[in-house]
């Protein structure tokens, strides 16, 4: 029994617990790599000062199988450093610092390459270029995961120089990868097995996602069929460069006080105290000392284990100061506006940052944008990304493809488009014949959607959206039992609102919160919820305040039809009795009726706009957005939305 | 509906008149538009509370309060509009020297309007308030306007007249009688020879047919009308023509109910909503011969014949005893307070329970002998 007692090493329990870290199916593999990749690069280049542009490159080798190839202009890697960072579990800059980023446990992208290795047998491939003037380096990474080592497999383990120029271009393609000329930025290419496919869950939804957070990033995307999609930033600033922070004494548990007080330098108690923890004078120092009934002057190396429980105790109830927050970074308000507005139609745009709140003693924020107008995607997909989708899914049912694929289309509203099209709910999506598509994209564009719409949620933390586990998330759960009734949109109790809105919710913290570690749902701690609540609500203000002014100008629109309706006939029978010029009496009672509802008039002359500060004073943070603009916009093909949007 | 320009039939002094009221409503409309405000008419008010009683003449009498009509309000939009089109469809009758029925006018004026699906009139109960309306608005009559309603209500007796120059004795209408047509002015309407000495009105046409079966004009040497229910204009203005230029007395045989008590009152006193039609409708001298609610007792009827008397009948009771030509009536308030102490109500067809001719050879001629009725 003895014998077969051995160590396990963290790469071999991943490499049979993969689906703990997001890479349980294929579909779902190579999302999770694709997003460890620019969750790291963006990282990369923040820090560095540089505003970030990536590149992702999916490129199909062979069936399920893809090469995923990610390239920063960050400020590259250096060369001992990176058969570490991409070959070895655990191994990060990020987990034992408290600091606002989006990698956190240092498992993500060797993690993608273990899996890369263990589905194809290929190698990590990573270049990375420091500077012009150096040449740039070119790694073959291969995991050991039995001793959680890097491999270095070319080079004779030493990996290989590039040289810049022509030649450089050659023996990069003589190694199977992409290159785009940059000055300095690392490249990973993992080839892994996979399965691509769109709508929910998918590299595109995470790319459009992530570019709505992330307005200072430009994305350029190639997906396997050739398509390039390019996500322009909005915002030419860095968010401010989040500083890193001591934990604060709150958020520390017994086991971790214990193993901070074996490491530490301090000779005192006391110094312990305020050098290890954030928030923790001298004179609160002593308190907590007083408190646990110990000398502010004992050891720390006499410290035992009753000893550290007193101090754990005491410090829970010594009043210290909650943590500083400036260790966030939260997108702000403004740029919210701005990524929202460029990736996701609507007419009417809020957002609401919190101030900074506390939990465990970690610091965080709550952030919520929201988006409301707009048709869903089923009303934008063209007859032939149809087609493409329902050759793709794999959903069993039509109906239940329809509800899968597009955002903020719920069952309900996939049966009125089933019973539109004519179609059987039970039929194959596979199946369907040329005209049955039609009949279907006929009927998905022409179903009034806002009403079976849910509203869409759109969950990040720490600017990285998170796309599964919806259900068990913090958010998810604040949304459903927020009271949105009260702001125009119409919710059944303990559900999604409807309507055609599209919510955004970050949360950023040096320290999130997740329920498991493929870090997709937020935990609840009641500090995290009353903030996300505050934040919905504040958001929610808006909107019913801008719903409501919007219902009571339409129905002033609807007074002035009415009106307007019955002018002809009063102009006719009053020129018939008197001779009146028929033409010109209409015109006048026109005029009178333009007078009469002047306030439905302005609305119609230019729509969506504010008309004045009393009437709706929505305070800021809101961008209202005429829908002809937005059309125009798209004819144009122009992302820039300063000349046509009023922002207030 | 363009206006055929042929030869202009002759106006009469009334039609200029007409015309005149019409067109100073247009130039209303005009003038307002002209000056960028909103067009309104004020219309008096054909409600209860703009009816009064005159004491001294004894018929109900309309008052000075209008209600404002306007274009630019939600409400009234739309019976802005109507009250222009009927307007308008009256300039048209005018101009051409025509007459229709209330429900031609429904026709003439019923479309589409254009650019909705939305109709002018939806049917013609909303037409025919519109057109009363503009009745009192122009301060015409309904036959100024060239408008006539459905005939109603017959006549029979010892009466012969000329209807629009044709000649008609009605003593000799067989079972059918006279139809009343809704314009029975002296222009259309003369009286030639009268041997009646009274006229007798009853409420519905089965009581009717039973007096003129029984020849009861003839015996008691009267004419014999009914009205249908509630009595038409036409009802009304012919027997106050009977009663003024015939010196007829009027005598009413109507159910015993609020209903008849309310026939009676708008006979006598005149409508609250026409009350603007009293001067030239409402005979004051007329009376009310029965039923009365003793007549239970008096005739001795059998319970069959009971109506029980619903909520809304009590409800009606009690605001007819309230009207200011009943309250200071001391026979009627016993008379209204006994049906009320009944519980139920008698309609005339009772009385044939007895015998069928039992109204015409005993009621009738009793309650005329004994001078039994109420004023």
């Amino acid at each position: 029994m003895a014998a077969s007692q051995k160590e396990i090493s963290v790469s071999e329990f991943f490499a049979k617990n993969r689906h703990l870290l997001g890479f349980d199916n294929p579909r779902r593999a190579l999302l999770t790599a694709v997003k460890e990749a620019v969750d790291n690069a963006l990282d990369a280049c923040e820090e560095a000062g540089l505003l970030p542009e990536i590149w992702v490159h999916l490129e199909s080798t062979g069936p399920n199988r893809f090469k995923v190839g990610i390239q920063d202009n960050g400020p590259g890697i250096v060369k001992a450093q990176i058969p570490l960072i991409f070959g070895k579990l655990l191994y990060g800059s990020k987990f034992h610092r408290l600091r606002m980023s989006r990698g956190q446990q240092g498992i993500g992208i060797s993690a993608a390459g273990m899996y890369g290795l263990l589905t194809t047998g290929k190698p990590v491939k990573i270049m990375s270029k420091v500077s012009v003037r150096k040449p740039a380096h070119y790694y073959e990474i291969q995991i050991d995961t039995k001793r959680n080592r890097p491999e270095i497999v070319n080079g004779r383990g030493e990996g290989v120089d590039i040289p810049p120029g022509q030649q450089g271009a050659k023996a990069i393609e003589k190694h199977g990868i992409e290159w785009i000329e940059s000055d300095h930025g690392t490249r990973v290419t993992i080839e892994l097995e996979g399965r691509f496919h769109r709508g929910r869950g998918s590299v595109d939804e995470y790319l459009e996602q992530t570019a709505i957070a992330n307005p200072h990033v430009t994305l350029h995307y190639l997906d396997p069929e050739g398509n390039t999609r390019v996500y322009q930033r909005v915002a030419e600033v860095l968010p401010h460069e989040p500083r890193e922070i001591k934990p604060h004494p709150y958020g520390v548990e017994l086991g971790r006080l214990v193993g901070l007080l074996k490491e530490t330098k301090a000779p005192t108690i006391s110094q312990f105290l305020t050098a290890s923890f954030s928030k923790v004078s001298p004179a609160v120092a002593r308190q907590i000392c007083e408190q646990a009934k110990v000398s502010t002057r004992a050891s720390t190396r006499k410290i035992g284990r009753h000893e550290a429980d007193l101090i754990y105790h005491a410090i829970q109830e010594t009043k210290i100061r909650p943590p500083s927050t400036d260790c966030l970074s939260p997108i702000g308000e403004e740029l919210i506006l701005k990524g929202l507005h460029q990736v996701v139609p609507g007419e009417f745009y809020a957002a609401a940052t919190r101030p900074p709140a506390v939990y465990r003693g970690n610091p965080f924020q709550i952030e919520v944008g929201l988006a409301y107008g707009g048709g869903s995607t089923a009303h934008r997909v063209t007859r032939e990304e149809l087609a493409e989708l329902l050759g793709q899914s794999d959903a069993r049912t039509l109906r239940q493809f329809l509800a899968t694929s597009f955002e903020g289309l719920g069952l309900d509203s996939a049966d009125k488009i089933l019973a539109e099209a004519g179609a059987k709910t039970r039929v194959s999506p596979g199946n369907l014949k040329p005209k049955e598509i039609d009949r279907l994209h006929h009927a998905m564009r022409s179903i009034n959607l806002s009403d079976g719409q849910t509203m869409n949620v759109l969950r990040y933390a720490n600017r990285v959206p998170l796309q599964f586990q919806a259900g068990g998330c913090a958010i998810t759960q604040t949304v459903t039992a927020t009271n949105w009734r009260s702001y125009g949109l119409s919710q059944s109790r303990g559900a999604m609102p409807r309507g055609p809105a599209t919510i955004m919710v970050h949360m950023a913290s040096v320290w999130v919160p997740f329920t498991s570690e493929s870090k997709e749902a937020i935990a609840s701690y009641p500090e995290i919820q009353k903030e996300l609540r505050l934040a919905l609500q504040a958001v929610g203000r808006k909107l019913g305040m801008y719903l409501r002014r919007r219902r009571r100008v339409k129905h002033e629109g609807e007074r002035r039809n009415l009106f307007l309706r019955y002018l002809g006939e009063v102009a006719r029978a009053t020129s018939q009795i008197n001779q009146a010029d028929q033409k010109w009496l209409h015109d006048q009672l026109l005029a009178v009726a333009k007078h009469r509802t002047a306030q439905a008039d302005v609305k119609l002359d230019d729509r969506g706009r504010p008309i004045d500060e009393e009437e709706l004073n929505l305070g800021g943070n809101v961008l209202i957005v005429d829908p002809a603009d937005r059309i125009a916009e798209k004819i144009n093909g122009n992302g820039d939305s300063s000349n046509q949007t009023s922002e207030r | 509906m363009a206006t055929k320009k042929t030869v202009k039939p002759l106006l009469g002094p009334r039609d200029e008149r007409t015309l005149g009221q019409l067109t100073g409503l247009a130039d209303g409309v005009v003038a307002a538009a002209d000056k960028k405000r909103d067009p309104h008419m004020d219309i008096p008010t054909r409600a209860l509370s703009n009816v009064r009683y005159n004491q001294s003449k004894k018929i109900l009498e309309m008052g000075a309060n209008t209600t404002r009509r306007q274009l630019f309000n939600l409400s009234q939009a739309k019976s802005f509009m109507q009250t222009m089109l009927v307007a308008s469809g009256t300039k048209q009758l005018i101009d051409q020297g025509k007459t229709t029925s209330i429900r031609g006018l429904f026709y003439l004026l019923k479309h589409t309007i254009e650019g909705t699906r939305e109709e002018t009139f939806a049917d013609q109960s909303e037409c025919d308030p519109v057109i009363e309306d503009t009745e009192v608005l122009l301060g015409s009559l309904r036959e100024e306007m060239h408008l006539y309603a459905q005939k109603r209500g017959d006549m029979v007796g010892q009466l012969v007249l000329t209807d629009q120059g044709d000649e008609i004795d009605c003593s000799r209408m067989g079972s059918g009688g006279y139809g009343i047509p809704s314009i029975v002015e002296p222009e259309t309407i003369r009286f030639k020879k009268c041997d009646a000495r009274f006229v007798l009105h009853v409420e519905k046409d089965t009581v009717w047919q039973r007096f003129n079966e029984d020849k009861f004009w003839r015996k008691h040497k009267c004419i014999l009308t009914h009205g249908g229910g509630q009595p038409s204009r036409g009802v009304r203005r012919l027997l106050y023509r009977l009663h003024n230029e015939l010196k007829l007395p009027v005598y009413c045989l109507l159910d015993n109910d609020p209903w008849g008590y309310y026939i009676y009152s708008v006979i006598k006193q005149g409508s609250i909503n026409l009350a603007y039609e009293s001067r030239r409708m409402a005979i004051p001298g007329a009376r009310f011969l029965g039923l009365r609610s003793k007549d239970f007792e008096r005739c001795k009827l059998s319970d069959s014949v009971k109506i029980n008397l619903s909520d809304t009948d009590r409800r009606r009771a009690k605001q007819i005893a309230n009207y200011p030509w009943f309250a200071k009536k001391k026979p009627w308030q016993v008379e209204i307070k006994r049906m009320l102490a009944n519980g139920f109500k008698l309609e005339v067809e009772a009385l044939i329970s007895k015998d069928i001719s039992y109204v015409t050879e005993e009621y009738a001629p009793a309650r005329l002998k004994e001078k039994d009725w109420l004023d």
